[in-house]
């Protein structure tokens, strides 16, 4: 009888390591023939086999030396605007969580709901006028993406707020008793324990410029010069803009895909504890 | 009370509000007549052409001291000009590239000037008669062409000989033709094959279709067929069918004839369309023809130095370097004659395919847009068989009533 | 609950400041900020003073003109071309930009009320201070009122950039983008354009482009449940998976998972395209295993639309189970486990304690989040538009493909060939009225939605 129900316990564990082995082959497939691609040699602009055909370094080394397309100016371009999108953001970002969260006053309610409102509407149709805005103000440049960026922030307070509301109210009015203003509440108190919320605030914002390639295309593209793109509006040209370009530099955009994906899947890895702290958090409270 | 907050919100909207207001009154002005030898320019090419027209400019900034011109690549290449100039026109190049269908709408909407009455009859003179046709807007001139396109098909002579590629039918049966069914551009003309015309004689007359008939039905018929012919394959990639061996002749333009030579590598041969079956007779499978030209802004404040960059990056050295360069088939009558285009195979087919009887010039009319959008799912739904040859009279009485609208 | 302060505010009528109040408390009525600079509140007033002077000159150069022209959204509605002697060329002579004429008009108006608004916080002011001093109190100071910011006011202090970039890059452009539907804003009048009402209304829902309008929102509602359902259920038995007893590793395998999420969505998408391509690596893997004898068309024009629909869900799984497995894995671990132990010794097996323990508790505490994904998901541009671009093509739609969603529609009759702007406005508006209606009739049935 015990033994019995051993072996179906170890029946069992076959099975279910036997799944997992099965799922976790099928996910991580595609991602390892992008990685082969990668190393491809190519010249139709498509890659039909699993394993390459011909193994090249080329299109690394291509990628980098590209006159059209400089992809280092792409790096450097969102590396400083992802930088600053992501102190800035990260600041207004948790300011509005804050506020929302530990202060009442008469537009708090108003506030949401315009907000709630707001996230309602596809954000595509706000790019004409986005673009117009921007041009009125002469910033059709990296400074009015970053501006684009930076304006929604005080719109993503959701998951910071559910994080303010599950620390316990009393601290904070301890604090008030003992004549803390709520300046000193707010960066003595709660900011330090905010921080896997600022860890995960920080990170989503300074990922984005890196995966945005609509907004940065309507609002970089006029200028036509190609050194001022941020690196995934670059990418994606790359194949996308004239007759045969997707045949020609084909080998060389999965290259440069791979070189940018390996710091925001590492980026990624790290964040998930925090974004899923952050998500049920906010998830217990509603 | 909040007046911290406000009194810096209100007055941060009020400057912006301001810099915008003054912002819109510089901007909404028109071309304002700057004097007429320099400028600052802008000049818009494809990604890969940036590096020789970038040569061909030095050349132009020679002649003209004050003219500064910069060669940048257009936002999303100049297949795509009409979208990418409309987007804000004002912003857009001082010149740009774009090609022949797009001239009708861009200049209905004010985005492109059209070209001085000593420019046109220069271009009506010393020009092929299907470029100054294809440039040709309601009796005006509206871009300086360069080159001219028409598809022609590509073959590896070690499987096709020269007189097999004459006709489809042996040219399928013999081998495998690889194209794609869903590129309104290369399959629409099959209805010129079949004895329809496409907005009329010239292309201007948005009533003038009239595909809507059993000829149009026949040409439906003619892509249905190709799903049954072992010879004839869809694929969306068909330079890579031809490098992997399954496909050994292909329908393409000049811009690829490069990448092909390389695949073919010796066996590299060219040749017109064949012969297709339609409707019972054997008639000349035909392409659209397109003209490739540059345009000036009509936004531009500097509209005499555009129309003079635009003219001299289409004058005939230009052409012959583009051609060098990238294939491009030159449309001066002069280059056309120039012993460099007559040797080349590539330039010798499209040239043969441009003649009245193989070809149509795309049409200009905004129009095109909605037809552009309309066909492909038509063709393709024919050839794979989601449209029932029951449903062709219908569908082709639905595409030309959208493509009829205003 | 932190405690609601009492900001009891002074008892004063606006008639008795009238009535009573110092020659500045009454010229606060027409000159904002002169209470405040009698009370020495110099920053305040000057602010104020200076917003209202702005202000006016601002009317009178522009703002008037700006908010007039919006009635017909510019004069001139059609190009002139004219010959130039001088430098004998055509040029062009533009009709009115409607565009600029609607964002300023719009802005002129967000203006105007940012500015009556300041006017009555004036007047509150204007009406505290007067009723401290007629009671004998203390008025603040300078230098308490900007104490103040940072304390009782301190919301007011941190919303302030926030607020400014919400206004102009949300709220602006969101107004513009409504009131576009109601012009004819199009391929035909692409700079001079005007009102039209519910023209543009009528072609989506009646004319026209409804042939393609109702058969893609029924698609886009068939596919965001589909998506939402599909990676929240399996990304909950995944967890279950490797939560279970005896798997060891389990962070490595969450990790494994976990890539497929983190590799930005345009790298994987545009591949994953390719991939599964008729002539790409996954149709040939397949054959070479030998489970089909011929490639299948899973994405491309030759699809039929219900394999091409099929896949995308399927890429979609691919994608979004990684995320809710990690969400899912997290509650898990948080659950209380004493209910799940007496239904064991009342002897349910596992499937039993999955389906009336495990995986309600789950539910309940997702289901704020699984509303959010739900609009995310009738949102979501990028699977549609990287990975099938709307394809197959569909002959009976107009500009749309059979897995295109009513968001890429948008885009594709926003940027390309047919450029109806007004139609792709009158969806934008369309798509957030079903968004809406959706979330409240959840909100209402999840109960969640409490406090906010």
């Amino acid at each position: 009888m015990m033994k019995s129900y051993q072996n179906q316990r170890r029946l069992s564990l076959i099975f279910r390591y036997l799944l997992l082995t099965i799922l976790a082959v099928v996910w991580i497939l595609p991602i390892v023939w992008i990685i082969l691609a990668s190393f491809s040699y190519n010249n139709t602009g498509f890659v039909s086999t699993f394993w390459p055909e011909q193994f090249t370094l080329q299109n690394y080394i291509g990628i980098f030396n590209n006159p059209q397309y400089p992809l280092v100016n792409w790096i450097i371009n969102t590396l400083i605007i992802s930088i600053f999108s992501m102190i800035i953001s990260t600041f207004l970002t948790i300011s509005v969580a804050f506020v929302l969260s530990r202060l009442r006053f008469s537009f708090r309610k108003p506030f949401m709901q315009i907000a709630l409102v707001l996230g309602m509407f596809p954000g595509f149709m706000s790019m004409i006028a986005l673009y117009y805005i921007l041009k009125g103000l002469n910033m059709l440049n990296l400074g009015g993406l970053l501006l684009v960026y930076v304006g929604g922030a005080g719109l993503g307070f959701y998951v910071a707020k559910g994080f303010f509301d599950t620390v316990p109210f009393s601290i904070d009015e301890a604090a008030e008793i003992d004549g803390a203003t709520k300046l000193q509440i707010f960066t003595h108190i709660d900011l330090p324990l905010a921080k896997p919320m600022i860890v995960y605030t920080a990170l989503t914002a300074f990922i984005g410029p890196w995966t945005d390639f609509i907004f940065s295309g309507i609002i970089l593209s006029t200028s036509g010069n190609a050194k001022n793109y941020t690196i995934a509006y670059g990418l994606y040209n790359m194949v996308h803009n004239s007759k045969g370009n997707a045949t020609a530099y084909f080998a060389e955009f999965v290259a440069g895909c791979v070189i940018i994906a390996i710091p925001i899947t590492i980026l990624f890895i790290f964040m998930q504890k925090f974004y899923v702290n952050g998500i049920t958090a906010g998830a217990e409270k509603g | 009370m909040k007046i911290w907050k406000k009194v810096a919100l209100s007055s941060t909207a009020i400057l912006a509000a301001m810099t915008l207001a003054a912002c819109s009154n510089g901007g909404s002005s028109s071309s304002s007549s700057k004097g007429s030898d320099s400028g600052n320019l802008t000049l818009w090419v494809d990604t890969n052409q940036v590096p020789y027209y970038k040569q061909i400019v030095k050349d132009f900034t020679k002649e003209h001291k004050d003219i500064k011109v910069r060669v940048t690549q257009s936002p999303t290449g100049s297949a795509n000009a009409k979208t990418d100039v409309g987007k804000d026109p004002s912003k857009a190049a001082d010149v740009f590239e774009a090609p022949n269908d797009h001239l009708g709408q861009m200049a209905d909407s004010g985005y492109i000037n059209p070209l001085s009455p000593t420019d046109t009859k220069n271009i009506k003179a010393n020009y092929v008669a299907s470029a100054v046709k294809g440039v040709t807007w309601k009796g005006k001139v509206y871009a300086y062409p360069y080159a001219q396109q028409a598809q022609t098909i590509y073959y590896n002579k070690s499987k096709f000989s020269p007189s097999d590629v004459k006709n489809w039918k042996t040219l399928t049966s013999k081998g495998v033709v690889a194209t794609d069914f869903t590129n309104a551009y290369v399959m629409w003309p099959v209805f010129f094959s079949a004895g329809t015309k496409l907005y009329g004689d010239n292309g201007e007359d948005v009533k003038g279709s009239t595909y809507n008939s059993q000829n149009g039905v026949n040409a439906l018929k003619w892509f249905a067929e190709q799903r049954n012919n072992k010879g004839v394959m869809q694929t969306s990639n068909a330079l890579n069918q031809l490098k992997k061996g399954n496909a050994q002749a292909i329908l393409d333009g000049p811009w690829n004839a490069a990448n092909i030579k390389k695949i073919l590598g010796k066996n590299f041969g060219v040749a017109k369309y064949p012969m297709i079956n339609v409707g019972g007779k054997d008639v000349q499978m035909e392409a659209f023809l397109g003209i490739e030209g540059f345009a000036v802004n009509a936004h531009t404040k500097y509209p005499k130095a555009a129309a003079e960059l635009a003219a001299f990056i289409t004058n005939k050295k230009a052409q012959l370097i583009t051609h060098k360069a990238a294939g491009q088939i030159p449309v001066l009558k002069s280059a056309i004659t120039a012993p460099e285009v007559k040797s080349d195979p590539v330039a010798t087919a499209v040239i043969e395919m441009s003649q009245p009887n193989n070809s149509v010039l795309m049409p200009k009319l905004p129009q095109m847009a909605e037809f552009w959008n309309g066909v492909p799912p038509l063709i393709n739904g024919a050839y794979d068989g989601k449209v029932k040859p029951a449903q062709y009279k219908t569908q082709l009485a639905k595409l030309e009533k959208t493509s009829e609208k205003k | 609950m932190f405690r609601k302060k009492k900001h009891a505010a002074p008892a004063a009528t606006f008639h008795e400041v009238w009535s009573k109040g110092s020659v500045a408390t009454k010229l606060s009525f027409f000159i904002m900020g002169s209470n405040a600079l009698e009370n020495k509140q110099w920053i305040k007033g000057l602010s104020m003073l200076i917003a209202e002077v702005a202000f006016i000159v601002w009317l009178v150069f522009g703002g008037i003109s700006a908010m007039a022209m919006m009635t017909n959204l510019g004069p001139n509605k059609t190009k002139k071309v004219v010959f130039d002697k001088a430098q004998g060329v055509y040029i062009t002579k533009q009709p009115s930009n409607s565009v600029l004429i609607l964002l300023f008009g719009l802005l002129a108006l967000i203006v105007c009320m940012g500015m009556i608004y300041l006017y009555i916080v004036n007047l509150r002011s204007t009406r505290k201070n007067y009723a401290l001093k007629r009671d004998g109190q203390h008025i603040m100071t300078n230098k308490e009122e900007l104490a103040n910011l940072f304390d009782a006011r301190l919301h007011d202090t941190l919303m302030a950039f926030p607020i400014v970039g919400i206004l102009s890059f949300t709220i602006l452009p969101t107004i513009f983008m409504i009131s576009m539907a109601f012009t004819n804003y199009d391929r035909q009048h692409p700079i001079a354009f005007s009102w039209t009402g519910f023209q543009a209304f009528g072609n989506v829902i009646s004319g026209d482009l409804s042939g393609t309008f109702f058969p893609v929102l029924g698609w886009t509602l068939v596919w965001a449940v589909a998506a939402t359902v599909t990676t929240f259920f399996f990304g909950v038995l995944l967890a279950l998976l490797i939560e279970s007893k005896g798997i060891k590793f389990k962070g490595v395998w969450r990790t494994i998972f976990v890539i497929v999420w983190a590799v930005p969505s345009f790298v994987s998408l545009l591949m994953v395209a390719q991939f599964l391509d008729y002539q790409g690596a996954f149709n040939s893997i397949l054959m070479n295993i030998g489970l089909i004898a011929h490639p299948i068309h899973f994405i491309d024009n030759q699809a039929t639309p219900l394999v091409a629909r099929i896949t995308v869900i399927v890429v979609n799984m691919w994608i979004g189970i990684p995320v809710s497995m990690l969400i899912s894995t997290a509650i898990i671990q948080n659950l209380p486990t004493d209910q799940i132990e007496a239904a064991k010794i009342d002897g349910a097996n596992a499937i039993q304690v999955f389906k009336s323990i495990t995986f309600p508790q789950i539910l309940f505490v997702m289901a704020p989040s699984l509303i959010q994904q739900f609009i995310g998901n009738i949102n979501n541009f990028n699977v549609i538009f990287l990975l099938t671009g709307g394809a197959p093509m569909n002959n009976s739609y107009n500009g749309a493909g059979s897995t295109d969603l009513l968001v890429t529609w948008l885009y594709n009759l926003t940027f390309g060939q047919e450029q109806k702007y007004n139609a792709s406005a009158v969806l934008g508006i369309l798509i957030f009225i079903i968004s809406a209606v959706f979330s409240l009739i959840a909100y209402r049935h999840t109960n969640a939605y409490k406090e906010g």
